[in-house]
């Protein structure tokens, strides 16, 4: 009876672990930044950026990027998936594409470059970390516990330490 | 003469029975149109409320059942969700999986504080209540400590966004972004300007189920039993202390998961005081809804949260209409729940006493009646 009972209890944790993995891995989130900028000097070529690029995620528009624009999209999971109106030049037919990215599970911030993802390069040329810039100094936030309770400051009264007066 | 007095002898009883929630609805219906407030916006402020609440306060049902009274050690178990929360913002786990993954990650810890509090509990028997609100400080404490000083050094954090600018502990407000209502907008019904948020009641649902199936288990019976007479449920051989201890866990895991609605309902909580006065107004909420220390139901719990909060929507905007000053309104309602916390407490004692007495005056006379016989 006891050992049904840790099996048991063996199993419940077991299921518990495992549906905590699923979901650290479908739950994962990151913000996707889409930048329609010119790569350039890329082994030697250049890539220009597209006159106009209608992204849409989820069947809803989420942006429209001219050249040197940048639009940004939440994502949970390990999977990106998004469709591209592209009109290469001004007055030019738009081309649909539908993209499909596999997201690295280490990185918050992705950013992708459109021209050379359009133009089939290799991950590390349209794929990079963003990083946020450094945040300028803060004054130090209140943390609660620090100070004397009674708001009374300083050394709370015993300036001359313990010294009772008189001589020992 | 007999009927009309039976009829006034038990209108007065349910009246007795029943104070505090008949003193609720009369607050509500004279605050209601002092407010001003649409009937679609309150329906809508009040099932938000419910959706947030009631989870948390179904959690304190089970210590009230094995006879522990009202737990304000639930408190430990907002704590343990807060920590959980804390992990999964840093991890960048959104949406519903991220609620999920804070409630199977708040478990850990809700079991090993709600095994300290039931032990502790085993060792003052009778005076729970208070033992249970002055854990609340001193895990405060713990908390503190961990979310502080700890998390940082010795429990990687990563993100800057949470960190303290000095490198080491928590940001004084965690942001929930990334799992706000996530729980509340899925299926969510919007009819006539009010929102229901489906999936938490669903949730919630299936707690009242687990509830009512739990009191038939023999584990239930056996908590109602000792809930009922320590003594005789130990001389039945049921196994007092396990099953006290066992009670506490279950509310304080309960209370975890309720506290990781609620706060994934607001959006963000505030560090180190989001806990604080969740025990109290849970425990204000479950006492207006009509139960007492030593009864309570699903019912209670429902009406409890209808009644208190339609009172917190409606007080300050009726104590504005009435003096011009919403601070009143405000003053009123923090009055009102610890009052009736208060009131509570001195019924209980008053009847347990009443009852003690009634006792013994029964025990005199049959002493009496067995003396004359003889």
């Amino acid at each position: 009876m006891k050992k049904r009972q840790l099996l048991m209890q063996l199993a419940a944790l077991a299921v518990c672990i495992a549906l905590g993995a699923v979901m650290m891995i479908i739950g994962r989130g990151h913000t996707v930044y889409l930048d329609n900028k010119t790569l350039e000097d890329y082994q030697g070529q250049t890539y220009k950026a597209a006159h106009k690029i209608v992204v849409t995620v989820d069947g809803k528009e989420l942006t429209k990027l001219g050249p040197r624009e940048r639009g940004m999209s939440p994502c949970i999971g390990q999977s990106f998936k998004m469709s591209l109106e592209i009109t290469q030049e001004k007055g030019g037919e738009p081309e649909t594409r539908v993209i499909q990215l596999d997201l690295p599970y280490g990185m918050d911030g992705i950013i992708v470059n459109l021209p050379a993802l359009l133009a089939g390069l290799p991950e590390e040329a349209w794929m990079s970390e963003f990083i946020p810039a450094p945040e300028p100094e803060e004054p130090d936030e209140e943390v609660p516990g620090e100070g004397d309770e009674f708001d009374i400051g300083g050394d709370l009264g015993l300036d001359d330490g313990l010294d009772i007066g008189g001589e020992m | 003469m007999k009927m009309k007095k039976n009829l006034f002898g038990q209108s007065s009883d349910f009246l007795q029975n029943n104070l505090v929630p008949i003193m609720f609805i009369i607050i509500c219906i004279i605050c209601y149109p002092l407010a001003g407030f649409s009937p679609s916006y309150l329906l809508n402020e009040i099932v938000t409320r419910m959706g947030r609440n009631i989870f948390l306060i179904l959690s304190l049902l089970i210590p009230i059942m094995a006879g522990m009274g009202l737990n304000f050690g639930m408190t430990l178990g907002a704590m343990a969700g807060q920590i959980a929360l804390i992990f999964v913002t840093d991890w960048q786990i959104w949406g519903i999986p991220g609620v999920v993954l804070a409630m199977l990650l708040s478990i850990p810890f809700s079991v090993l504080l709600g095994m300290m509090c039931g032990k502790l509990m085993n060792m003052a028997k009778g005076r729970e209540m208070i033992l249970g609100y002055m854990m609340n400080y001193f895990v405060g404490g713990l908390y503190q400590l961990v979310v502080l000083f700890i998390m940082g050094p010795i429990i990687p954090i990563k993100h800057a966004s949470i960190r303290l600018p000095r490198g080491y502990g928590i940001r004084t407000t965690v942001n929930l972004t990334s799992l706000r209502q996530c729980l509340d907008n899925e299926f969510a019904i919007l009819y006539k300007g009010v929102k229901i948020p489906v999936l938490t009641f669903i949730i919630i649902g299936a707690l009242c189920l687990f509830i009512l199936w739990f009191r038939r288990t023999k584990l239930g019976q056996d908590m109602r039993a000792v809930g009922q007479d320590m003594e005789v449920a130990r001389a039945a051989g049921i196994k007092v202390e396990r099953t006290r201890i066992i009670a506490i866990i279950m509310s304080t895991v309960f209370a975890g998961f309720g506290q990781i609605i609620y706060l994934q309902n607001i959006g963000n909580f505030p560090t180190c005081t989001a806990h604080t006065q969740i025990g109290m107004f849970c425990i204000a909420a479950l006492l207006v809804g009509g139960a007492s220390v030593e009864k309570a139901s699903i019912g209670n719990v429902f009406l409890g949260v209808i009644l208190f909060h339609t009172m917190f929507i409606l007080a300050p905007r009726a104590g504005a209409a009435i003096t011009g000053d919403a601070m009143i309104g405000e003053y009123f309602r923090v009055f009102v729940s610890y009052g009736v916390i208060t009131l509570a407490l001195i019924m209980y004692e008053t009847k347990k006493r009443r009852a003690k007495s009634q006792g013994g005056q029964l025990l005199a006379q049959a002493q009496r009646e067995g003396g004359v016989r003889s």
